[in-house]
């Protein structure tokens, strides 16, 4: 790592321990080996959000030519969001990539990511199905985020899980035992059973 | 050491890699140099000259709207190097916007700026102990050691000179590198560039790229499209023109592409195209190979003339039809022509795809026949200087024997013609007009190929003058026979004779 980049990485550790977003636990940034190349960042589901109490990691890489050139970021917890594939965790923000600036930092990343998370860009999307079920049925895009985040971010139940649980549970009885594929099928097809099944036979 | 600032001059002398800006000569040409009296008036401009060119063109702009030179590159970059455009805009509507759509802060606000600085400072870098902190590298730096634009951020120099190798290198951005702080779009003009920066290779490749945008940019100047040949052809307007360069290489001076002459550079785009998306079949169909239609033996060409003569079975054969060579010795020379009700017969749609394909076949086979030709014209040049410096031998004076230069270059220049002349006939619809030009391409055609042949005859003390005879008049027709054919073109385009086949 280029000297001028590992100066970066400490500093910036110092800043986001210091900044108030830490205190108030909304985001958290650690190693994840020595060498501050490879970072783990944490950000917490912003209110108002179908996303609110969920815990997400996100893997964070820095290059070489940090930073004149941005980290890559992407999520590790799964998410369903327009912008953040619902698969790779791969992310589609412009900062990331071609609006990267060099004094940007990974505190203004981590909050840039809390922002998109509250404001998606459906038009510009990472996921398509994402998207479509964001434009075309909104309320049934709200519950599958909440479900996600509850399944895999550690968010609080609420009402309308009960009914996906039990949609969930009857493709289990039908035979197919991978809980992530099915919570996948379901969600692409608005959770209509029938649709579902037919997406996941070969 | 002295640090010459200047973007055109700059060369840090001790350096030990050439600064090939100012390594060159700068070369005292005429200023007309390809010019042809009725032809279309064009410069060849070495690098220097376009720098020289750019720089012209900035002083003149700012003579008349006043403003600093490096403000002046990017507003014309931005007006892609319309300097009319640039004044009659910068008259007509508010500069002030004019410079916020260039990304360029307003140099009348400078001033306002420059006032308030004290206020705007704190804003982007924070005091520590009299230093500032770069808030890139989170460095406690000087402040004689901070720089910036005149949006207000500030960075340290260390900081910059890595930012801006970034861009230079890594992503190829020339004029269009902003400052580096997050959301301001403020240009980095070229002096900055230019102080902030060591590395002479950086430098170099900033300065090409600065360059590269000045012509890409500019209607009226094309690069030349040789490999590393770096001039550029500067015309007085855009019109599809045979060009030139120094380097001896002739093109087409509004598409670039080699001297396409009697085909529009329209229809040799989608020529072009159509031959790269069925590259793989024609490549396939039209390699070097053939068989002789005889003993099927594997034939290679390996001469510009296309009388074969089969090594193992001695047949005469013609290399494009694959025919018995016999009728194209006499008047009876038809291989330039599609038989077009061949096409209409075929009724079904795979028959008429296959006819398709066999129509473009044809067409394309007898263009890749005269671009192969014309390669090896290469070598027929190299045999002709040899045949030459014989001949001077045999009692001839050296004017005596140039006849046979100018020969290949009337041959070099028919098969050019040619090979066009089948892209503009593909396109062709049938009519009366293309049934002229289909007997004049035969005729140049023919008389082509005997050139060809005469000139890869060997030539003995006993046929000499005989051979010098033949091949000067079959030059000359051939030359009148290109005229001819080029002239009925034009001509055609004049009036509007030609029409074109639609849905190919």
């Amino acid at each position: 790592m280029s000297n001028i980049a590992l100066t970066r990485i400490q500093r910036e550790f110092k800043e986001v321990i210091k900044s108030d977003e830490v205190k108030n636990c909304q985001i958290k940034l650690e190693p994840f080996e020595d060498n501050f190349t490879h970072l783990k960042g944490e950000i917490i589901g912003p209110p108002d959000t179908p996303y609110q109490g969920g815990k997400y990691t996100l893997d964070i890489v820095i290059p070489e030519t940090y930073p004149f050139n941005p980290p890559k970021v992407k999520f590790l917890t799964k998410i369903w969001h327009p912008n953040i594939s619902s698969q790779t965790g791969a992310i589609c923000l412009d900062i990331l990539k071609d609006q990267w600036a060099a004094a940007m930092t990974l505190r203004t990343v981590l909050l840039s990511l809390q922002a998109l998370m509250s404001a998606a860009e459906p038009d510009d999307p990472q996921d398509a199905v994402v998207a479509t079920q964001f434009k075309q049925h909104p309320e049934i895009f709200r519950s599958t985020a909440s479900f996600w985040a509850y399944v895999y971010a550690e968010a609080p139940r609420n009402e309308k899980m009960k009914e996906y649980e039990e949609k969930l549970k009857q493709l289990q009885e039908m035979g197919f035992h991978e809980k992530n594929s099915r919570i996948t099928a379901l969600s692409s097809k608005n959770w209509d059973l029938q649709a579902a099944m037919e997406f996941l036979l070969p | 050491m002295e640090i010459d600032d200047d973007l055109l001059a700059n060369s840090d002398a001790g350096t030990e890699d050439d600064d090939e800006f100012v390594e060159l000569a700068p070369e005292q040409t005429s200023a007309m140099d390809g010019m042809d009296p009725e032809e279309f008036p064009y410069d060849v401009l070495a690098l220097e000259q376009v720098v020289t060119l750019m720089v012209d063109i900035i002083k003149e702009v700012r003579n008349v709207v006043e403003i600093p030179a490096t403000t002046t590159r990017i507003l014309l970059n931005h007006f892609k190097w319309d300097k009319e455009k640039l004044i009659e805009t910068y008259y007509e509507s508010d500069p002030d916007r004019i410079f916020a759509d260039a990304h360029l802060i307003s140099p009348s606000r400078k001033v306002a700026i420059a006032c308030s600085k004290r206020e705007i400072k704190p804003r982007y870098s924070v005091k520590e102990n009299g230093e500032y902190v770069c808030e890139i590298c989170y460095a406690s730096v000087p402040e004689q050691l901070m720089s910036g634009l005149e949006c207000g951020h500030r960075f340290c120099i260390s900081c910059w000179t890595h930012y801006l190798t970034t861009k230079i290198m890594d992503e190829g951005m020339g004029q269009t590198i902003s400052c580096a702080a997050h959301n301001c779009d403020i240009l980095v003009d070229d002096e900055t560039v230019m102080k902030l920066l060591s590395d002479s290779h950086v430098k170099l490749k900033y300065q090409h790229l600065i360059t590269n945008s000045f012509v890409e940019c500019n209607r009226l100047l094309r690069w030349c499209p040789t490999p590393d040949c770096g001039h550029v052809i500067k015309g007085q307007y855009v019109s599809d023109k045979p060009v030139t360069c120094r380097c001896g290489h002739t093109f087409c001076f509004a598409c670039g592409q080699n001297w396409h002459d009697p085909v529009k550079c329209s229809i040799l785009r989608k020529w072009i195209k159509k031959c790269d998306d069925d590259s793989e079949t024609s490549n396939w169909i039209a390699a070097n190979t053939k068989e002789c239609p005889k003993c099927r033996s594997i034939i290679e060409k390996d001469g510009g003339c296309n009388h074969m003569v089969c090594k193992k079975c001695r047949f005469d054969f013609c290399w494009v039809c694959l025919g018995p060579w016999e009728p194209h010795g006499s008047s009876w020379y038809n291989c330039n022509r599609y038989d077009e009700d061949e096409a209409k017969r075929a009724r079904s749609a795979q028959e008429k795809s296959r006819a398709a394909l066999q129509r473009y076949l044809f067409y394309c086979n007898r263009y890749m026949n005269h671009m192969q030709s014309l390669k090896l014209e290469n070598k027929l040049y190299a045999s002709v200087r040899d045949k030459m410096e014989e001949m001077q031998k045999h009692n001839m004076s050296w004017i005596e024997v140039q006849f046979l230069k100018k020969a290949v270059d009337v041959l070099c220049q028919c098969r050019q013609t040619l090979m066009h002349t089948y892209v503009f006939a593909f396109y062709l619809r049938k009519n009366n007009q293309s049934i002229i030009f289909e007997t004049n391409q035969r005729d140049l055609e023919q008389a082509t190929e005997q050139l060809s042949e005469y000139l890869e005859r060997e030539i003995t003390q006993e046929v000499l003058r005989d051979i010098k005879q033949k091949v000067q008049d079959k030059s000359r027709y051939c030359e009148s026979r290109r005229n001819v054919l080029l002239k009925h073109v034009h001509e055609g385009y004049e009036n509007e004779l030609w029409e074109y086949l639609d849905n190919i």
